[in-house]
């Protein structure tokens, strides 16, 4: 029935055992689990160890389709991780049961998991060696592509928890493959094997005006910080930010950057915000969404004598582009929606959003009307990118149906 | 061999409240549905606390805290790894803190815990 397979990598100081099983689960597939046993020193390098892993496969697999999402802390993944999972339908919620501090989220299409959990130098740890949690050596690649790869191969894992609140690693959790894996983090583009293992791939690009903007909302209430304390911890994560975070988004498939508006001069509030979707040409599965034309250069203001809007007004941009010497699509919107006509009116005059009827997308912008940046471009393209995320996990599902299946029955 | 047999009893899991899941035992360990938690196995002698979730209040304190640390950390080299890791490690509390805030602005009690015993008499839900 099974089919067993045994690899054995070198052997050094580490050592780490891998071990599948099958298991069932309620949806009914056959699911395999791997457990990692890795023995390290408290705050040591990642040094990879010896590694056998025993694989277990059974007929009838269905593989989890992995995204990636990328972004510095504080630029609103969470949010945007909300608004992709309610596009799947239910709610993603903490694992039941599980530690309270468990940063990851699932539902019953989508688990979400924080990169953090793949630090390899815990709070204590960075500080000795003067290191952010933005540095390279204070992630543990190697586990993270082991345990992406497993759950992308129908593997359940133990995976570590990383605790923000006191800094240190948790024991690990199970996470079972699930239909849709999200990988929200700081570096889910940095590694080439991770990158490699990503069927699409988003980075949220927030521009240091509007980043500075969003964390005196997030922390000035928060006792001991001043403007210069958010000014200061901004800047000194910058170099890091720029060397090892930013890099990342010339390969992801979709960039959502959020500026300040141009609508009204000198803003540097931060309230109204323009935002541009940068969507790569000729990824598999995504066709690029457009205004009124594919492929032509379009400015467009919505308000006028069908729509009236209020102040500081709408205005669009769509074209073509380049990006990283990427032929891109690229749309912007520059404003905010005050009323619902003026959500409908823009829905109405967009093409290939994915959506499954009418108004879909403002229908999921009023259903969490009180998330930041619903009544901007943030949310909308957020919610796009969600049906855009929809529609290529069901083309790859029947893509998968269609081909042959390569059966391994004994 | 231990590792195995634990392996096996996570098979039935939190969730689905599936009536097919054999409800042999009764008891009221957590390691039943939650084996990870359960600390032989990592049979390795470390026994693990299972950690609880820190008051919105105490991480508050952890970032007022951190704050200071990291104004001494750059008084001498603001440049020095010990100055940006301690900027950092703030940046990360006052997010831990925020969604703390998040956490508790949108949890009712008497939601949460009848999202866990939706059977029990307060839970109950009447139609008309």
């Amino acid at each position: 029935m099974a089919v067993c397979t045994i690899h054995t990598s070198t052997q050094s100081l580490n050592s780490r055992c891998s071990l599948y099983t099958p298991t069932k689960t309620h949806l009914g597939f056959n699911q395999r689990q791997v457990v990692f046993y890795s023995k390290r020193g408290s705050s040591s390098s990642s040094k990879r160890g010896s590694s056998s892993v025993i694989t277990c496969s059974a007929g009838g697999d269905s593989q989890t389709i992995v995204i990636g999402l990328a972004a510095d802390s504080g630029c609103g993944k969470s949010t945007f991780m909300r608004r992709l999972t309610s596009v799947f339908g239910g709610a993603a919620e903490p694992p039941k049961g599980g530690n309270p501090d468990s940063n990851t989220l699932i539902s019953d299409t989508t688990t979400v998991i924080c990169l953090d959990d793949y630090h390899s130098l815990d709070r204590t740890g960075r500080k000795v060696n003067g290191v952010t949690a933005l540095d390279p050596r204070a992630n543990n690649f190697d586990l993270m592509y082991e345990q992406v790869k497993a759950i992308k191969d129908g593997v359940a894992v133990d995976k570590p928890i990383y605790n923000h609140v006191t800094g240190l690693l948790d024991p690990p959790e199970l996470i079972k493959p699930p239909k849709i894996l999200v990988i929200e983090g700081l570096h889910p583009m940095y590694d080439e094997r991770v990158r490699d293992l990503l069927d699409f791939s988003i980075y949220l690009d927030i521009s240091n005006e509007v980043k500075f903007a969003w964390k005196i909302q997030r922390d000035m209430a928060e006792r001991g910080h001043s403007l210069e304390s958010i000014k200061a911890s901004i800047e000194a994560r910058k170099p890091d930010f720029d060397a090892y975070i930013d890099p990342q988004k010339q390969y992801a498939d979709t960039v959502i950057e959020v500026l300040p508006t141009q609508l009204i001069p000198d803003d540097n509030e931060g309230k109204v915000l323009r935002v541009k979707l940068i969507m790569k040409e000729g990824v598999k599965h995504f066709s690029p969404v457009y205004l009124f034309d594919e492929g032509s250069t379009i400015s467009w203001i919505p308000c006028g004598r069908k729509l009236t809007c209020s102040y500081p007004g709408i205005k669009f941009a769509y074209g073509p582009d380049t990006y990283f010497d990427h032929e891109v699509s690229v749309l912007e919107m520059d404003g905010q929606f005050d009323r619902l006509d003026e959500l409908i009116y823009v829905e109405s005059h967009l093409s290939n959003i994915s959506t499954k009827f009418y108004g879909e997308v403002t229908q999921q912008m009023l259903k969490h009307a009180d998330f930041p940046g619903s009544n901007n471009g943030t949310g909308l393209f957020q919610t796009i990118v969600g049906l855009k995320i929809r529609d290529l996990f069901e083309q790859l599902i029947a893509t998968k149906q269609a081909a042959p299946v390569e059966a391994t029955k004994a | 061999m231990a590792t195995v047999a634990g392996l096996n009893l996570s098979t039935p899991r939190v969730f689905s409240r599936a009536t097919d899941s054999p409800k042999v035992q009764p008891m009221k360990s957590p390691f039943l549905n939650n084996p990870w938690k359960m600390p032989t196995r990592f049979g390795n002698g470390r026994v693990y606390m299972q950690p609880l979730r820190a008051a919105p209040d105490s991480i508050s304190e952890k970032v007022e805290k951190s704050i200071k640390e990291a104004e001494q950390a750059c008084e001498g080299d603001p440049a020095s790894g010990e100055c940006v890791a301690a900027w950092d490690e703030v940046e990360e509390l006052s997010a831990a803190a925020s969604h703390a805030r998040d956490r508790k602005k949108d949890s009712d009690p008497l939601e949460t815990y009848c999202k866990d015993n939706p059977e029990t008499d307060e839970c109950r839900t009447y139609e008309d």
